[in-house]
């Protein structure tokens, strides 16, 4: 670990690709698979998160020398319900076409260790601008995680993208179910691992959770 | 002692703040949300009966699982042309809300699921018409009834979402039962056998 602050692109980038939050910390991947049976639920989703993780980050943040260690996980679940509760109403309000699509998703994100690890590990220690860029790079890394999968499901699974009907054939219908869901994941990650490794020198290897 | 106070009174400002955060949102977006839902239900009731030419006013009230519902008459010049019901059904985990219309055979026109949280994948394949809801079209208060197997009389359940055909099915049939006994005197298709909200099992 360096003793420098780190600067603010590189906290950006490691949400993106570092510590990917569905490829790397492999977090919240129920969520994930739940929501990609189509690339446009997916994105969504991920837009969700990514605003609900940079409010709560900032949240934390600003108040992290006022929360008492002994129940901090109690008040991180009602920050993080906070949030999600405004993302929800708002959406209802304002965005209903998402909001019919995606209005039993959002909830869940309550749930999300992804949110709440991040919390914990980040805006609980860091100051307010460099807790909200890690939020922003995690969300963008759990946004841009889930289109994936939702391209790769949606197209092999349907043959289609964002709704729209690309091939006349459904080349693998199994990737619209669950099972396919995961498998995709794996698959998507042992790709990105090779990529990895072959040209950008890197280790490939999963942090875990923290 | 002294430091639990200290501590509770921490999370009780952290949850004062959450909570006014929260007010202030439902203050600002329910009006909106109120407007936006009242306007979808016009537009979905007019989807109900299309040749409708009048605006659809609500011709009256009535309670089905312990909430006020409308029903409303859908006419053309004033003469009436389709009855139109708001309904909902007790679903696996959530109540159905469904519009249901009549034509002036009191048989159903269409039904439409107006909101629902039953399970992805498989209570909300109710919402499927192919699968499921375009059934109800053209059937009569009597042939109402959910069958566990294949059946062209009566309503047929999706395999492994019993719990939300039966909320649909019991939905519409309450609804068609209330707009018959509203509007039915004299029309003859009307009389049915009594119908019953039994789950018929077929054992083959």
């Amino acid at each position: 670990m360096s003793t420098n602050s780190p600067s603010y692109w590189t906290i950006f980038k490691n949400g993106v690709f570092g510590e990917n939050p569905v490829f790397r910390l492999a977090l919240s991947l129920c969520p994930a698979v739940a929501v990609t049976s189509g690339v446009k639920n997916g994105t969504l989703m991920g837009v969700a998160v990514l605003f609900v993780m940079v409010m709560v980050n900032a949240t934390v943040s600003l108040i992290r020398n006022f929360i008492n260690p002994k129940v901090r996980i109690p008040s991180y679940m009602f920050i993080i319900a906070t949030w999600v509760t405004v993302t929800d109403l708002v959406m209802a309000a304002y965005a209903r076409d998402v909001y019919k699509q995606m209005g039993l998703y959002i909830m869940l994100i309550v749930a999300f260790a992804i949110v709440l690890s991040r919390a914990e590990v980040f805006a609980m220690r860091n100051k307010l601008i460099p807790s909200m860029i890690d939020g922003a790079g995690m969300g963008m890394g759990f946004l841009l995680a889930l289109a994936l999968i939702g391209v790769f499901r949606e197209f092999l699974g349907k043959g289609a993208l964002w709704g729209v009907q690309i091939l006349s054939v459904k080349p693998l219908p199994i990737m619209i179910l669950p099972a396919g869901g995961f498998f995709a994941m794996g698959l998507i990650m042992g790709g990105l691992n090779w990529i990895d490794r072959k040209y950008f020198g890197g280790t490939g290897a999963s942090s875990g959770g923290h | 002692m002294k430091d639990m106070i200290k501590v509770t009174l921490g999370l009780v400002v952290i949850f004062v703040a959450a909570g006014l955060i929260m007010g202030l949102t439902y203050m600002k977006t329910s009006p909106v949300r109120f407007i936006a839902e009242k306007k979808e239900h016009e537009e979905a009731l007019k989807l109900m009966a299309p040749e409708a030419t009048d605006p659809i006013h609500a011709a009256g009230k009535w309670t089905v699982h312990k909430k006020e519902r409308e029903y409303y008459a859908a006419t053309s010049g004033g003469k009436t042309v389709a009855y139109i019901a708001d309904t909902a059904g007790k679903g696996y985990s959530s109540f159905i809300q469904m519009l249901v219309s009549l034509d002036m055979d009191l048989k159903i026109k269409d039904v439409n699921i107006l909101h629902h949280g039953e399970t992805p994948g498989l209570g909300d394949q109710v919402e499927d018409r192919k699968l499921f809801l375009d059934q109800f079209k053209g059937k009569a208060l009597q042939q109402l009834v959910l069958i566990k197997g294949e059946t062209k009389e009566n309503i047929q359940a999706i395999t492994g979402a019993t719990i939300s055909s039966r909320a649909v099915t019991n939905g519409v049939k309450d609804a068609v039962q209330m707009l018959v006994d509203k509007y039915g005197a004299g029309v003859k298709s009307a009389a049915g056998q009594g119908a019953t909200h039994e789950v018929k099992h077929e054992h083959k």
